[in-house]
Formats: C-alpha cells, sequence, structure tokens
C-alpha cells in the first residue's frame, strides 16, 4: 500500500470549521463545551481536530490565520514507540490508528507525543486515549478523511504522501509561502504537512521539535539490551565458573593438606 | 452422595481460577501477537456523513463545507451542533450574493460577510440564525430609567403573520403596532416615515447630480440596504462617488428619534433607548458601526448610538410568544404621530423596485412640479422578480431619465461591472441585497426553506396592495416630513440634514486581497 497523507495550506484556510464538524459526525463525537473553532478551539477527548484562529504578523501587520490542530501521524510515532501493549499502531497507508480493546490506560503516549495530541476521557470509569485516527477505515476504501472532504476552500489535500510532498514544494516555489514545509522533517516527518506564508512558530506550531524520529532515542540505548543482557550474564557465569573452580581447588588443596 | 462430593472435588475455586487465568492470558497472547488486525478500519468512524460525501476515491463533492461565520458577527450565528454540513449556505452565499469564492486568498484580518443573513433562510436544520438581541430589549422595556421606542421596517407587517399561522403576505400593520405597544413600547413609529423622508433626500441628490449641481457622477447608486453598502465596501470601492450619501431609514429614524423627537418632546436623549424592528439581519450590523452615532455629534455627547439594538422579524415573534402576545387576537392600532406617517412610495420600499419607483414619483414632483401620471404610480418594469430591471421614464425638463433595479449581489455585480466599465447608461441604480427585496431578506420568517418566489410573490403583491390603498402614493405628500422640514431640517439636503441624514463609506476593498475579474468562480 502507498502511503497515503493530507497538506495543509494554511493561506486557503477560510475558518469555517466544516472539518471539525464533519469529524465529529464521523466518529460520533459529542459536543462537550470544548470549542472546535475561534481564538480558544482546543483538542480534547470530544475533538479530534480544532481550528486555531490566530492573529499572526506579516509584513507590518496583523493577519488572521486559522490553523486546523489534530493528529499528524508521524512516519515513527513516539506515541506507538512508547505504548508497551500495542494498541497505538502505525498502518501500512499512514494513519497512526489506536485499539481501545488493547490500551490498559498507562497514557505513555501522551507523555511521548511530542504535539501534545492524544487526549484522555478523564471523566470515564473506563477511561480511553482519543486521537484523530485519519478516518483509516476510509482510507481503507479509498476514500478521504472526512474533514477533507467537506472543506470547501481548498485548504486540504489528501493524497499519496509522496506526491504531497512534491505539490507542497511546487507550491513553495512558486512564491507565496514561507520555505518550510511543517512535517516534512519534524519528529523524522509526518504524513500531515503544512505550508504557510507566515512563521509556523507565529501560528503557535512546536518549531523545537527534534528532526530525529523519536523511538530512535530510546532505540540508541535499548538495542543493547541483548547485548548487555547477554554480556552481563556471561560476566556472572565466568564469575560463578572461576569461583565454583577456585572453590574446588580450595577444597581439593585442603583435602590435601589434611592427609 | 458420593457422586455429588466428587464433582465438588473437580471444580475447585483453585482450578477454576487456573483455568480463567489460562484463558485470559492465551487471549492476551493472541491478540498481542496480532490476530486482531482490523484496527485500522474500526478505528473511529461510528458516526455517519451525508450522502454527497460519501464518494469513493478523492472525488470532491459538488457542494460541500459552509460558510466561515466569525464568532464576534453581530448579525448571525452559528449551532455547530446543528450543523450537517448541508453546504445550502456555501450555495447562496457563492452563487446568488457572489460573496464567498469572490475574495482572494490569503486573508488578510477580516472574514468576509455583508451580513444579509441570507444563509439562515436556506439552512435547513436551522444551524444558522440570527444573532438573539432579545433579551438585551427585554432588559431595557424592564428598565424603568429609560424611554424605549421602535421603529417597524416596511416589510416585517407583510411577514410578521407567517410566524402566527397566517398565510403569506398577510397585512399585520395595525396588530403589529399593537403588539408592540403591548410589550410595553413607549412610541411606536414608522421607518415608512423615514423611507419618505429618503426620497426626499435621495430624490434631490440625483436631481442636483444631474443638473451638475452636484460635482458627483451618474449613474446614482441607492444606500439604504446595508448588505449592499457593505458588498459595495467590499468589493467595488472605486464606486463610492455613485453611491448616494442618504443614511438607510432605520438609521435616519435613530437619527431623528434622539434629536427632532427628544427636543419636541423634551426628553433626555440619553433615556431613550430605540429599537428597530426589521427584515434584515444586516441592519443589525449597521446599528453598530462606528459612524451612526449623529445624535451624538448633535449633543455633544460621544455615548450616544442612534439605533441601540435591532430585532429581526423572528425575534420579534419570538419575544411575542415568549409575553404570550397572540397577533391574531389583536385589534390594529396605529403609530403615533410626529414619526408614524407614510405614504404608498415608503410602503413599497419593502419589495425589489420599490424604492426606484417611489424616487422617480417624487423625482417628476421636484422637477415639474406636477402630479406625476398614472403610469408612474404603478411603474410596472421596475416590478417583479427578474434579476436586473430597467426602464426609461419620460419627465419633461430633463428629458428621458434610464434607471436600473437589482436585487441579489449576484445580479448586482453585473450592474457593477457596466458601471466600472464605463457603459451604464441609467442615472438611477437601486440595489438591494436580498434577492426579492426586504420582503425576503435575512431576517423574515422562514416561511418557506429554502425561499420560494411564491412567498415572495405574495409579500410583493401584499406591499403594492397597500400602495394602492393609501391616501398619499408619493413621499413629498407625506405631512409629517413637510413638517419635519419646515420645524427642524430646512429642507432636503440643508446642513443639519447632511449632518444627521448623510453618511460616508468605510473602505474595506483592502480587508482582503481583490481579484480580478478572470479568477472569480464561473457562475458570476
Amino acid at each position: 500500500m502507498v502511503p497515503k497523507g493530507v497538506l495543509v495550506d494554511i493561506t486557503k484556510c477560510v475558518g469555517c470549521g466544516s472539518c471539525t464538524v464533519a469529524c465529529k459526525l464521523w466518529n460520533n463525537l459529542k459536543y462537550d463545551g470544548t470549542p472546535a473553532d475561534g481564538k480558544d478551539a482546543a483538542l480534547g477527548a470530544e475533538s479530534w481536530t480544532a481550528v486555531k484562529w490566530v492573529e499572526a504578523p506579516k509584513d507590518g501587520e496583523t493577519v488572521w490565520r486559522f490553523v486546523k490542530n489534530q493528529c499528524l501521524h508521524c512516519h515513527q510515532p513516539a506515541c506507538a514507540s512508547a505504548c508497551f501493549s500495542k494498541a497505538i499502531k502505525k498502518t501500512a497507508d499512514g494513519p497512526v490508528v489506536y485499539d481501545e480493546k488493547l490500551c490498559v490506560g498507562c497514557r505513555y503516549c501522551m507523555l511521548a507525543c511530542p504535539f501534545n495530541i492524544p487526549k484522555y476521557e478523564w471523566d470515564k470509569s473506563f477511561p480511553r486515549v482519543r486521537k484523530c485516527q485519519m478516518c483509516a477505515g476510509r482510507i481503507a476504501k479509498g476514500e478521504t478523511p472526512a474533514c477533507v472532504g467537506v472543506c470547501p476552500a481548498g485548504a486540504l489535500t489528501f493524497g499519496e504522501y509522496n506526491e504531497l510532498a512534491g505539490l507542497a514544494a511546487e507550491r513553495i516555489q512558486k512564491g507565496g509561502y514561507i520555505n518550510h514545509i511543517y512535517g516534512e522533517k519534524e519528529a523524522g516527518g509526518a504524513s500531515w504537512l503544512y505550508i504557510s506564508d507566515v512563521p509556523f512558530k507565529d501560528l503557535g506550531f512546536r518549531t523545537d521539535v527534534t528532526t530525529r524520529p523519536l523511538p530512535e532515542y530510546s532505540e540508541s540505548i535499548l538495542k543493547l539490551t541483548p547485548a548487555v543482557g547477554l554480556g552481563w550474564g556471561a560476566v556472572l557465569t565466568g564469575i560463578y565458573v572461576y569461583n565454583r573452580r577456585r572453590n574446588e581447588i580450595a577444597r581439593e588443596e585442603g583435602e590435601k593438606n589434611k592427609k | 452422595m458420593e457422586d455429588h462430593l466428587k464433582l465438588e472435588k473437580e471444580v475447585t475455586r483453585r482450578s477454576f481460577l487456573k483455568m480463567m487465568g489460562g484463558l485470559g492470558l492465551s487471549g492476551l497472547a493472541l491478540t498481542l501477537a496480532g490476530c486482531e488486525n482490523n484496527t485500522a478500519v474500526n478505528a473511529g468512524g461510528d458516526g455517519w456523513l451525508p450522502q454527497q460525501y460519501q464518494i469513493a476515491g478523492t472525488w470532491p463533492a459538488q457542494v460541500r463545507g459552509r460558510v466561515p461565520i466569525e464568532a464576534s458577527n453581530p448579525s448571525i450565528v452559528r449551532d455547530d451542533q446543528k450543523c450537517v454540513l448541508c453546504g445550502q449556505c456555501l450555495e447562496i452565499c457563492r452563487n446568488t450574493q457572489t460573496v464567498y469564492g469572490h475574495y482572494g486568498f490569503p486573508l488578510i484580518n477580516d472574514i468576509v460577510c455583508i451580513n444579509c443573513g441570507q444563509c439562515s433562510l436556506w439552512c435547513p436544520t436551522g444551524a444558522i440564525a440570527e444573532r438573539d438581541d432579545t433579551e438585551k430589549v427585554l432588559q431595557a422595556l424592564q428598565d424603568p430609567d429609560k424611554y424605549v421606542v421602535v421603529q417597524t421596517a416596511p416589510a416585517t407587517r407583510v411577514a410578521l403573520g407567517e410566524e402566527f399561522g397566517l398565510p403569506p403576505g398577510s397585512w399585520v400593520m395595525g396588530q403589529q403596532v399593537a403588539a408592540l405597544r403591548r410589550l410595553g413600547f413607549k412610541q411606536v413609529f414608522d421607518t415608512n416615515f423615514t423611507a419618505d423622508l429618503t426620497i426626499m433626500e435621495e430624490a434631490t441628490e440625483l436631481i442636483k447630480r444631474v443638473k451638475g449641481e452636484l460635482k458627483k457622477p451618474l449613474p446614482q447608486f441607492t444606500s439604504c440596504s446595508p448588505g449592499w453598502v457593505k458588498f459595495c465596501e467590499y468589493f467595488y470601492p472605486d464606486l463610492f462617488p455613485n453611491m448616494s450619501s442618504c443614511k438607510s431609514p432605520q438609521q435616519m429614524m435613530g437619527a431623528l428619534v434622539k434629536t427632532y423627537f427628544a427636543k419636541t418632546k423634551n426628553i433626555d436623549p440619553e433615556k431613550i433607548y430605540s429599537v428597530a424592528i426589521m427584515p434584515c439581519t444586516a441592519k443589525k450590523f449597521e446599528a453598530q458601526r462606528p459612524e451612526m452615532n449623529d445624535s451624538g455629534h448633535y449633543w455633544k455627547k460621544q455615548s450616544l448610538q442612534d439605533v441601540d439594538a435591532v430585532l429581526t422579524t423572528r425575534e420579534l415573534a419570538r419575544l411575542l410568544k415568549r409575553k404570550g402576545i397572540d397577533l391574531n387576537s389583536l385589534p390594529e392600532e396605529s403609530y403615533d404621530p410626529l414619526l408614524g406617517k407614510s405614504t404608498g412610495g415608503a410602503i413599497i420600499f419593502g419589495a425589489t423596485g420599490g424604492v426606484m419607483e417611489a424616487a422617480v414619483r417624487t423625482a417628476y414632483f421636484f422637477i415639474t412640479q406636477q402630479e406625476p401620471p398614472a403610469q408612474l404610480l404603478s411603474l410596472t418594469p421596475v416590478r417583479g422578480l427578474s434579476g436586473v430591471k430597467e426602464a426609461a421614464v419620460d419627465i419633461p425638463g430633463v428629458g428621458t431619465v434610464r434607471v436600473a433595479i437589482c436585487h441579489g449581489m449576484g445580479n448586482g455585480r453585473q450592474v457593477l461591472e457596466a458601471v466600472r466599465r464605463g457603459e451604464a447608461p441609467w442615472h438611477f441604480v437601486e440595489f438591494m441585497s436580498c434577492p426579492g427585496g426586504c420582503q425576503s431578506g435575512g431576517g423574515q420568517p422562514r416561511t418557506s426553506v429554502p425561499p420560494s418566489d411564491e412567498v415572495r410573490q405574495k409579500r410583493m403583491a401584499s406591499l403594492y396592495s397597500a400602495d394602492v390603498r393609501m391616501e398619499w402614493r408619493e413621499s413629498h405628500e407625506n405631512s409629517e416630513v413637510l413638517a419635519l422640514y419646515q420645524n427642524f431640517l430646512g429642507h432636503p439636503m440643508s446642513e443639519l440634514a447632511e449632518e444627521l441624514l448623510h453618511t460616508d463609506y468605510v473602505d474595506r476593498g483592502k480587508s482582503f486581497k481583490q481579484l480580478a475579474s478572470e479568477e472569480l468562480p464561473d457562475k458570476v
């Protein structure tokens, strides 16, 4: 399967919030009072995507921009790497999906995510971690994610990841954008890409994220586990063998001396 | 007995727990091993989307999404919980009003909206509605320190009845006045009065333009539809010189209530709370415009705003129902004097072409000092629901006066483009933001969803038949308007009239990137 992705063109968003409604409709999410669009828009257990209205400086004046937030679906997701019960998985299509049946509720994924995406149902007796699933079921059927399909402004483009990266570069080359595809390198790359005409830092994006895939950090240490395990075993075995041999020799010598 | 004991021995607590533990462990092992790998298909997606979006592949839906509505929009609000993304708001906004999709990206610092409220008439689930100001008005009515007055637009009297079960176009002018008195308004004035006044000012301005006394270009554009005014400010700011400087009747009434009325009745203008009942959501925006505080200038009190609150026809109906007032059971009452008399020319302001017809009647009189001939009292070419209407009227002394009428901003664009190209043969053009004019405004009852021409025609017929019934048909015959000029303003376009009844416009063309005509969507 060819990995899919979504390109968000921030310059084209009008802030209508269609995507947030589509997300609620398709995923059967509740309206719990968290505003899904506007100045106070925020992600939540029942808001998997939110369109935040940001005032940003551009060419000496303040401009309005609308920033759609949701899971970026990293190529090497830190959340999936942190999940020891395999409840979060990266699929071949691109979506990073969550299986509530496997989740033990440890919330390591929430700590691991550099973008602060996964949310928790704090008020439930059997809480789940909630986040955008990139409409994995729709993508599997060849449809676009719900939010992309309803966007009237052409701000969201769904397609094969490699083509999207090219499209983003093409638009940047035509002018009117800053030379930065957010999500191309951040956290080792993600299935969702953003392009914008104002610096991402001014739009509230986290720009101090490492470009190295986060699981690599833990892997750089954890990959030593077999070597350390075997090596330590070998050392201990060696000490054991040595001690046993020494005791044997000592005993034999003692017996000799007795004689 | 022995068998029973044997059985008990076989399933002990220990063996049962062992069995359950074993089953659980093997189940966990199986799932961990990935035996259940349909996670991707089951992740999320247990809701629905409208059929139009259920398309395989990446084919876009024909009708999709919705219009953007800023949270602080003074005219309309949306309830996300009711929105089903049917796309009807977008259709009317983009294709009929030519607003959505007619501005360039990236946006600068405005969500372009002309506040017309047509989307609220098209929304099938009622997600888009007028911003409800009834609470504000109720509070003012309960405040003993406030002197609450109200005005009613020409078009509400042929539509309010629909909210109380009457057929479209039912004439409820008298009952509406009675209902407003029952709500506790101290004075009930008629916006028709200032519609007549608008004609006096606008016809005078037109004649001055035609005669060259006023160095402003022709054609002159009407300026009484606040949705149209904002449209012009957004998309055609270069045509401001063509715009009549007259305020809308609502704002003229607002300015007069807090000056002329307050002075005549010796009431402190700061205690007056001025409410307008309008068929229009854009009037809410208009009343809030910072320059609409000429009564404040007049009294040198900056805090005064000419109109304090605007209720749409729907909100008035809601207010009446809340207070248990049944419109049908009320007697017919008449408007309060001083600012309450009107003519047939004012009544037809509520229909597309009405402003033009009224203006032609009075302009004819102003130029010739004679009563207009009978065909000018029933100027059929300017009536009806065709998108752009034209007429030529022979007026002795100036020759043929050419007029055009358009309603719905898509039609307006055609006329405006012609004016821009310098191909406009007209002297006077009437623009109405809403298709059909005020009677089909964004604040009118949702008698048919989406709005239908059948309802529009019934309301228009009601307005035109009321015109015929009136004692006076021409605006310059209104005795109270004449008294206003005699006692207060002097004459049309006098210095005081200019201060209170005229305005200027705000260039909003820079709040977004203007599109060249070839960049506009096809349907223009």
